[in-house]
């Protein structure tokens, strides 16, 4: 997901062993209640880490995920996907700022944030590190992969901090249009030429096992999930939340009339859930770790956007400092008269 | 009723697509999150005022051209616009100086349509010269605070005003049907000159000579590459809806 | 150059401010998050494309984080708890007759 938990951290899980004890009694305490935890609040320091690490990796997954939809604003077929395409990227960058401002509210600078992820320590979700090849890749990524970060975000709306919280309530009520234009441009796709409909489905191949990943390792295989929910910050497991996915994307994808590339998917009654295949974990460590077919170019954007706006950012700064400076020599100027 | 004749509609739609793509080319790639978020509003504006003037142009030409034949399937010989909306982006500076010297052009042309003879024409105009107005407003804080702000800033946008200058006399000259060229051009003129003081920069140089013909040659190169990329996919599968 | 002044004309990020907005004409300002701008103005400019995107507002105020001073969460029973014995301070705490009506 876009906060995958993939980076594991040993010093978060020995916590509960600090001498804050009777005060990590009562924190719990107010969790189980469903109490919100806002930035003033005494907080143990692993949940303070396991916020600013899961916000700043979400929000690097919502500013890196506008380079592979980014590139397609300026050959967008139709000037209405051109609009719509653009205010969706757009969106998403609003995104990244409210997470990082969430983030900034636990003691972090955005900077720093900015830092970690560009030299490396700070992950984001493998997801945005595929190629968008086709122009069917817009509306599946919106489909698939916006329509994953939603199941996600969802119950994120209800997280244990505040500011958090109240980043995912606004990232959500955004979000709700990102899902409906990604599968109208996969639907017009399947309902034109055939040339389009082999787009359609060529780009499904590709994006939905990487889809899958999204949701994070095996839940016995995470390391976060655990203190993450005690936590209040996740609630609903990965593989919870993954087969909720599969579950409704394939009545989805049958009315388009696309095939999922997955021999193994069919529905299971015993269960009430459909069964799916192996999920490629070597892929996801790769991608993950900074082997993905577009790891390296995300990043030299991201560095190049932030390197070349240095100046603009100084620019605006040293300005406002003479502004503020002549404000002030003016008011002295007029006491003094 | 008395309609805007087909040309100028289409001199300023083509405009407003031309310097919407440029604009939008900075997505993702703005020097800070927040700023990158206003520059595509920016962006987002004058895109959808093209649509808006190529889908009353269509509606009165009714040969068929929609939207998107207009924008999509017409060479760089066709298009109308004035010539700097397609310069390339170049810095964040230029970007900045050439919305400045468009939006200046925009809110007086917006302001004359919005009072003219052509009502539907009008409806547009009103929306988009305050749409017009934010961003001359974007443009100029940040062409001061380039000219007041670091030595390199000052620098930048020096040469933005010494590349962009030289289109400048024929985007003044430009003739809009209904609307007083030369009252436009006044206001250009009163606006940026403000902007150039506030910013502790020299007069702008409106007067350039140069080879006028190099930078209409140069003009066009930017515009047929823009639209050779803009036009890609759609010209691929001519037939497609999407 | 003393170490203080150098660091005074080193370029910083930007500052951080708090966004309020009004919804609605009549309406209080709300607090909607916040952003970096470079200065106050900036800050209105930038909160306009931020958090207005979907006409959010009709007005917008903008406070600089490090201007606001927070009540201690420390101190929220003792402060805030003594309240809630006030019920008189409630119209529902009376009874108004039937034939009396609204009041
Ligand atoms: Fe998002
Ligand atoms: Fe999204």
């Amino acid at each position: 997901m876009y906060t995958q938990a993939i980076d594991t951290d040993p010093t978060l899980r020995t916590s509960a062993a600090s001498d804050d004890g009777a005060a990590e009694d009562a924190f719990l305490a107010r969790i189980a209640d469903d109490e919100k935890i806002e930035p003033q609040d005494w907080m143990p320091e692993a949940y303070r880490k396991t916020l600013v690490r899961q916000i700043s990796q979400h929000a690097h997954s919502e500013v890196v995920g506008m380079l592979p939809e980014g590139g397609w604003i300026t050959r967008a077929p139709s000037l209405k996907r051109k609009e719509i395409l653009l205010a969706k990227v757009q969106d998403e960058g609003g995104h990244g700022l409210y997470l990082y401002a969430a983030a900034e509210t636990l003691g972090v600078s955005r900077e720093q944030l900015i830092d970690a992820l560009h030299s490396g320590k700070a992950k984001y979700s493998s997801i945005f590190n595929y190629e968008t090849k086709t122009w069917a890749d817009i509306g599946t990524i919106g489909w698939l992969v916006d329509g994953a970060a939603i199941m996600n975000q969802v119950p994120l709306c209800r997280c244990s901090y505040g500011p958090y919280a109240r980043a995912m309530i606004r990232i959500c009520k955004e979000e709700s249009f990102h899902q409906r234009q990604g599968f109208d441009i996969v639907r017009a796709l399947c309902e034109g030429t055939p040339e389009q409909k082999a787009m359609a489905q060529e780009s499904l191949n590709r994006w939905w096992w990487p889809t899958l990943m999204m949701f994070g390792p095996h839940d016995s295989d995470s390391t976060h999930t655990g203190q993450a929910s005690a936590y209040g910050i996740k609630r609903i497991s990965n593989d919870e939340l993954r087969q909720k996915f599969v579950d409704v994307t394939v009545a989805q994808a049958e009315f388009l009339g696309l095939s999922i590339p997955d021999p193994a998917l069919r529905w299971n009654p015993a269960r009430g859930h459909y069964d799916f295949g192996k999920i490629d974990w070597d892929e996801f460590w790769r991608v993950v770790n900074g082997q993905g077919p577009c790891n390296e170019a995300r990043m030299n954007d991201r560095i190049s956007a932030f390197e070349e706006g240095r100046w603009v950012r100084d620019a605006a700064s040293a300005h406002a400092a003479k502004h503020a400076a002549r404000a002030v020599a003016r008011a002295g100027a007029l006491e003094a008269a | 009723m008395s309609a805007l004749p087909s040309q100028s509609l289409l001199l300023i739609a083509d405009s407003c697509l031309v310097w919407g793509h440029r604009l939008s080319e900075w997505c993702g790639h703005g020097p800070q999150l927040e700023e990158d978020i206003a520059l595509t509003n920016t962006a987002l504006d004058v895109i959808g005022q093209a649509r808006l003037l190529y889908q009353l142009y269509s509606s009165r030409a009714g040969n068929g051209l929609t939207e998107d034949k207009l924008a999509y399937f017409r060479g760089p010989d066709a298009f109308q616009n004035v010539a700097i909306a397609a310069v390339e982006n170049g810095d964040y500076a230029q970007t900045v100086l050439r919305s400045l010297i468009l939006s200046a052009w925009f809110v007086p042309l917006w302001r004359a349509l919005a009072v003219g003879r052509d009502p539907e024409l009008a409806a547009i105009a009103v929306e988009a010269e305050k749409a017009a107005r934010v961003q001359r407003r974007h443009a100029s804080d940040w062409t001061i605070r380039f000219g007041d702000g670091t030595a390199e800033s000052r620098r930048r946008i020096e040469h933005a005003i010494s590349t962009l200058a030289p289109w400048v006399p024929a985007l003044l000259a430009t003739e809009i049907d209904g609307t007083d060229r030369a009252h436009r051009e006044n206001e250009w003129r009163a606006f940026v000159a403000e902007v150039m003081a506030e910013a502790t920069l020299a007069a702008f140089p409106v007067n350039a000579n140069g080879d006028h013909h190099a930078f209409e040659a140069n003009a066009k190169q930017a515009l047929s590459a823009l639209l050779h990329e803009m036009q890609s996919l759609a010209r691929e599968h001519p037939e497609a809806v999407w | 150059m003393s170490d203080s002044n150098a660091k005074s004309l080193a370029p910083t990020d930007w500052p951080l401010f708090e966004v309020f907005i009004r919804s609605k004409q009549g309406l209080d300002h709300k607090h909607v998050g916040s952003l970096h701008a470079s200065d106050a103005e900036h800050a209105i400019a930038l909160a306009r494309d931020v958090y207005t995107r979907r006409q959010e507002g009709v007005s917008i105020w903008v406070v600089p984080s490090k201007a606001i001073t927070a009540s201690d969460p420390a101190l929220k029973n003792e402060n805030f708890d003594p309240m809630a014995s006030k019920i008189y301070r409630h119209p529902t705490f009376y009874d108004i007759p039937e034939e009396i009506g609204h009041m």
